[in-house]
This record gives structure tokens, sequence and C-alpha cells, in this order.
């Protein structure tokens, strides 16, 4: 049997390819980028959601299974660039910087995940023009270094709002759709902060709590244990607050109906997910039709959501929608399964 | 600096007669409509649900408050873009009736709101089918809402613009209208100056737009009539309407014997002239 390529090495093609490996299959996990884990290795993500344990303790041992093992190839700073249908999988051409070399494969899990929404489109925040404004995937760093400081002048910041929705359930830059993650990733930002920093007072700007599930418990203690603040409504404009030093967060109150103006000493940006490049890549190579929003589509989402509807095909992970960890560790397991099942018979 | 977070609120203050009368909001609690207003007021909720814009202006609202915070009336009047439209989408008869009393008129028709909206929806625009709605049924509030502004309107109705250039003062609008003279701007660097940096194609409305043009006019006549305008206005107020129609008449003349007279001179000039406009 030929091996099974996984391509993108986040969360969701690290899973399939430590489940391929136990289910004795060969897997050649492929990963453009020079290191493995994906979005959350990235960004330095702090600690996740909604346990608050540190990223390196979820990661790690998935790392430590895909390493470890002599059954998963890894090829890093690789790109796949061409895939040809056999009559049993593919046969597909990887590239690295200086090689390119072609591999037969029995099937393909594809993993390859999300890529942030440019918090530049929504210009009316400031982000890129106002050094204090920033996105929360660099709050994760900053959090995860234990230096959360203004990036205008170092100083640590007084008081910190958070916008929701930036880049999301907003066809005004083109995403309906809703992040799934920048609620329960926002709140978690702000409890950490409190937990360590109670000095520095925490709001929180949204459209709708959507901490689902079993999340809803940390947006509960963000205001029972840490004094988070929620105001309902959305900060449409940012400018810079009088004297220059703050910015000034205008909005409406909508539970109050009146127009708000707060200076803030930072401002987050919980930007969206969108489709990555990586992903309509791998929907180009692979013939596969991609939804309206441009992610992956399943060809029954409720019934098989690793399922492609192409034979020998199959996604795990945020490629085919805003995803967390845990939804995109599981269908890695299923995709594993299904492509497993797919090149034995 | 101290934490604005609610800007002032400027409730528009009850009339004597108001207060005086009996209660006629239900659902906000400020006045009780009477039998005849309540009627008006389900006919104007017919209309309103019914007028296909509203489908096309009103799509959904996720209640952001985006469309409020750009919005210059909501600064300063208890109105919110965000209501009107909750509203326009979920209110009943009372509270639109409620809102088409006073509120849809602090809007300045800027269309920030629009540009705000992330569902897409024409929030301005929805907000002008009310205040049409308000003017077709004659509402006493709009009559008193509008009272001040005949004079605005007349020049409006009748040369399409409210500044004429005989209005401009130019000690106080150096760089307005045909004679400007410089700018109070610090960086004046004459009109000259100035004026060539507009694009030569249309360098000519720089005086043209202060122009009155009786044809001008006469087009926006022919609109008004085709389209009712007029019809609309005479409900709300039948004397302003009779002095447009005579504004409108008196017009019609002039071009007409300005006309007789230039085909008269051309007829002796060419001889006879084959046919003509208008
Ligand atoms: C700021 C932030 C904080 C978050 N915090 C949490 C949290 O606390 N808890 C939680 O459960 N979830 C969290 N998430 C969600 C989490 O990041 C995702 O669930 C997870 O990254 C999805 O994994 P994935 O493998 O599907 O995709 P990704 O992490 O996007 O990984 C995809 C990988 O594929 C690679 N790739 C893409 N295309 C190609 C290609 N063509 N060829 C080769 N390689 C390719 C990419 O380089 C990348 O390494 C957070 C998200 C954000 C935005
Ligand atoms: S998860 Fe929260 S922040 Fe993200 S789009 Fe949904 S409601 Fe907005
Ligand atoms: S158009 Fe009216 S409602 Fe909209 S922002 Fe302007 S003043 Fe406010
Ligand atoms: S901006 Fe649009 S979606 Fe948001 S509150 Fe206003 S009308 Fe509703």
């Amino acid at each position: 049997m030929n091996p099974i390529l996984v391509l993108g090495g986040g969360p969701a093609g690290l899973s399939a390819a430590a489940e391929l490996a136990a289910l004795g299959a060969e897997a050649l996990l492929v990963e453009r980028e020079a290191y493995l884990g994906g979005n959350p290795k990235r960004w330095h993500y702090s600690l996740l959601a909604p346990d608050l344990r540190p990223a390196e303790e979820i990661l790690g041992p998935l790392l430590g299974r895909v390493e470890g093992s002599p059954k998963v190839e890894r090829r890093l700073s690789t790109t796949l660039t061409k895939s040809e249908r056999l009559e049993k999988g593919f046969r597909v051409t990887l590239k690295t910087a200086d090689t390119v070399e072609t591999r037969e494969v029995s099937a393909v899990v594809l993993a390859t995940g999300f890529d942030h929404f440019d918090s530049r489109r929504k210009f009316e925040y400031g982000y890129g023009r106002y050094p204090d404004v920033i996105d929360f995937k660099e709050l994760e760093g900053m959090i995860h270094d234990d230096k959360v400081v203004r990036p205008s002048d170092g100083r640590a910041p007084k008081r910190i709002a958070w916008i929701l929705c930036v880049g999301s359930r907003d066809i005004q830059v083109g995403n309906p759709w809703c992040c799934r993650l920048g609620c329960v990733v926002s709140i978690k930002q702000a409890v950490e902060i409190r937990q360590k920093h109670p000095e520095i007072d925490a709001w929180v700007y949204y459209m709708d709590i959507r901490t689902y599930g079993l999340w809803e418990d940390l947006y509960w203690k963000s205001m029972q244990e840490y004094g988070v603040k929620f105001i309902r409504g959305r900060i449409g404009q940012v400018t810079l607050a009088e004297g220059g030093a703050q910015l000034l967060a205008t909005g409406e109150d909508t539970i109050l109906s009146r127009p708000t103006e707060v200076p803030f000493d930072m401002i987050v940006l919980a930007s969206g997910m969108e489709p990555g490049t990586g992903t309509k890549e791998a929907a180009g190579l692979f013939g596969l039709p991609v939804g309206p929003e441009g992610f992956l589509t399943p060809r029954l989402s409720d019934m098989n959501p690793v399922d492609s509807g192409s034979p020998g095909v199959y996604f795990a992970g945020a490629a085919t929608g805003p995803k967390a960890i845990p939804d995109a560790v599981t269908e890695g397991m299923g995709a594993a399964l299904r492509a497993f099942q797919y090149a034995r018979e | 600096m101290s934490i604005v977070a609610h800007l002032p609120r400027r409730v528009l203050s009850l009339t004597e007669e108001e207060a005086a009368s009996p209660p006629v909001m239900e659902l906000t609690g400020r006045r009780r409509a009477t039998s005849e207003e309540r009627t008006v007021a389900e006919t104007i909720y017919a209309e309103f649900r019914a007028d296909p814009r509203h489908r096309e202006f009103v799509l959904g609202c996720l209640n952001c408050g985006e469309c409020t915070t750009g919005c210059p009336a909501a600064r300063f009047y208890d109105f919110s873009p965000r209501e009107m439209l909750q509203i326009a989408q979920n209110g009943d008869a009372t509270t639109l009736w409620d809102a088409m009393q006073e509120k849809i008129w602090a809007c300045c028709q800027c269309y920030t709101c629009n540009m705000r909206c992330r569902f897409g929806n024409d929030i301005a625009g929805i907000i002008s089918v009310m205040r049409e709605l308000s003017v077709i049924h004659g509402l006493e509030s709009t009559r008193k809402v509008l009272a001040p502004f005949g004079r605005s309107l007349t020049l409006l109705m009748t040369v399409g613009t409210q500044v004429s250039s005989d209005m401009i003062q130019p000690d106080f609008f150096r760089d307005w209208g045909p004679f400007a003279t410089g700018s109070d701007k610090v960086w004046d660097v004459g009109t000259d100056v100035m004026r060539r940096a507009i694009p030569s194609d249309v360098l000519h409305t720089t005086r043209s737009s202060w122009e009155v043009s009786v044809q001008t006019s006469l087009e926006l006549f022919r609109i008004y009539e085709e389209t009712g305008v007029l019809d609309m206005l005479r409900g709300l107020d039948p004397d302003l309407t009779e002095m447009l129609v005579d504004i409108i008449e008196e017009r019609r003349e002039e071009f007409e014997e300005a006309r007789d007279r230039f085909r008269t001179e051309l007829a002796g000039m060419h001889g006879p002239v084959a046919t003509f406009m208008g």
C-alpha cells in the first residue's frame, strides 16, 4: 500500500498522521512551512480555550506522536504543485526550494486550515495605522511571553477593549459566517490578563456572545471572578483620543440605546477565519468545488463531514470552515480512518 | 481623561398642548392614539409593508449599532438608525406611527448609516420611505415639523436649489459662488489657482451651477406632475401647493412667450422654422 498523503501539519493534519501511523499505515505529511503545528504554533498561542491549558501541553503530545513515529515521513517547507488521479490514489509532485519529486500515494487527507482575516480591510478600526490597535493573534504571543505592553511606547495598558467579529458576520467584507472562536478566545485573553494584572481594565464589545456548549462557563466566570465588562454593541470607528496618547472607540451601547465614546490604551481585534490560500490551492489541485465562502465542502456535511465526495480524498480541520482544535483533531482521526479504509480496499 | 461612556441625551420636549392631552403612544407611553389616528396608523403600516422598497431596503439586522456610531443625528437627539431599522423590520402600526411623529425628521439623510451597515440595509432609504408616507397622509406632526421649511421647499421645488448666487454674502463666503474672491483657509492661494485644480471639462459648473434656467424649472414641474409630488404635497400644505402651481404657471407662460419671440426672430432671419421641441 502506497503511503497516504496528509497535506497540512496543523492540529488536524498532525492528528490524521498520528492516527494513520497507529493504524499501521504509512503517512506522508507535507507542510509548506518550516515547522509543524499550524496556526497555533505560528502565532504562539498562549493558553488554549476552554480549559486554559498551555498550547504546548496540547500540541506537544500530538507532535511527539508524529515526530517519534517511523511510519510518518515528514516533509517540511514543501508544497504540492501537481496531482494526477491513478486507478487507485494519486501521483503528486512535491516541490521544495531546490528539489522537485514525484510520489504515488493511495489516498489524500486535506488539512490545509485557515488564514486570519486581514484586519486592515476594516479600515475604520485603524489596524496598521495606529500601533496600539492589534490583532488578537498578536496578543496571544504577548500573553504567552507575559509582555502585554503598548506597541507604541512599551508602557503597560490600563484599559483594553476587544472588538469581536472583525471580518466575520459582515457582508461588507464578503464574510457572512461566524468565526466560532473569536468570542471564546477574546474572553480567555481578557481572563488571562485580569488574572495576572488585575489593575488592567478589560472591556469586550460584542453583538452576540457565542461561547457555545460548555464554553459558556468561561463567559460567566469572566464576569463573576474576573470582572470583565461586556458592552453590547460594536465599535464603528477608532480614532486617536484628545492628546493622541490613547485611542477613542466610538460605538453604540445597544442596550442603553446611546452612542458611546471610550478612550482605551489598547484595542484588540478578534479577526475572523478565512479559507487559507493553501486550501484554495488544494481545491484547485484535486479539482474539488469550494462553497460560496471559499472553504472546502464535504459532500454530506451532516452525515460524513470528512468525505469530499471525490474517491480517496478526505477533509479535516478548519479547511472546511472555522473550527476549534478539539474538532480539528477529531476530524483528523475520522479522515485518517476513512482514508485508511479506502486505501486498503 | 475621564470615561465619556454615554453622551448626553437630548429628549425632544413635549409641547404644552401635548403635555395637556391624554397620553397617545401605547408602546412608548407618550400618548395614546385616538381611534382616527389608529385607523390612519394602520393604513400607513399596511402601505409601508407593501411598498416594494421595504423588501429591498430592510434585509435583517444584527443590532450591532454601527449605523448609530456614525450617525450625526444620534449624537444630538433621542434617535438612532438602528431603532428605525428595527421599527421598519419588526415594529407594529403604533410603533411606526410613533416614530413617524418626530423621530424620522431627526435624520439628515447623510447615508453614513448605510456605509457602516454590515447587513447591507438601506436605512436612510427606509427612513425616507417613512417620511414620504407621513407627507402623503398629511400628518399633523409632519405639517408642524415642515412648517419652518416652506421657503426652502419653495426654492427647491421651483429652481432646484436652496441657495442662489444673490443670497451669498461675499464677505462671509469668500470661496463660494460665481464671484468668489478667495478663501479664508490658511492655505489660500487665490481663486484662480484653486480653480485650476478643477478638471477643465466641469469647470463651467463653477458658473453654470448658479444659473437658474427656466428649462430646468419646467423639467422639474413636469416631474412633479408626472410622479404626483404636487398631489402628495397638497394634502400636507394646500396653500404652499397653490403657490407652487401659480409659480409653475407663470414660468410656463414666460417660457412660451420667450419661445414665440425667438421663433418670430428666427423666422425673420432665416424664413420659417420647421420644428421646435418643447
Ligand atoms: C487567535 C486564535 C486563537 C485560538 N485559540 C484556540 C483555543 O484556545 N482553543 C481551540 O480549541 N482553538 C483555538 N483556535 C482555533 C485553532 O487555531 C484551529 O482550530 C486550528 O488551528 C485548526 O487546525 P487546522 O490543522 O485545521 O488548521 P491550521 O492550524 O490552519 O493548520 C493548517 C496547516 O496547513 C498548512 N498548509 C496549508 N496549505 C498548505 C498546502 N497547500 N501545502 C502544505 N501545507 C499547507 C499550513 O501552513 C498550516 O500549518 C484559535 C484560533 C485563533 C484564530
Ligand atoms: S465567534 Fe464570536 S467573535 Fe467570532 S464571529 Fe462569532 S460571534 Fe463574532
Ligand atoms: S442618513 Fe440619517 S440615520 Fe443615517 S447616519 Fe445620516 S442622519 Fe443618521
Ligand atoms: S449597522 Fe445594520 S446590522 Fe448593524 S444595527 Fe445598524 S441596521 Fe442593524
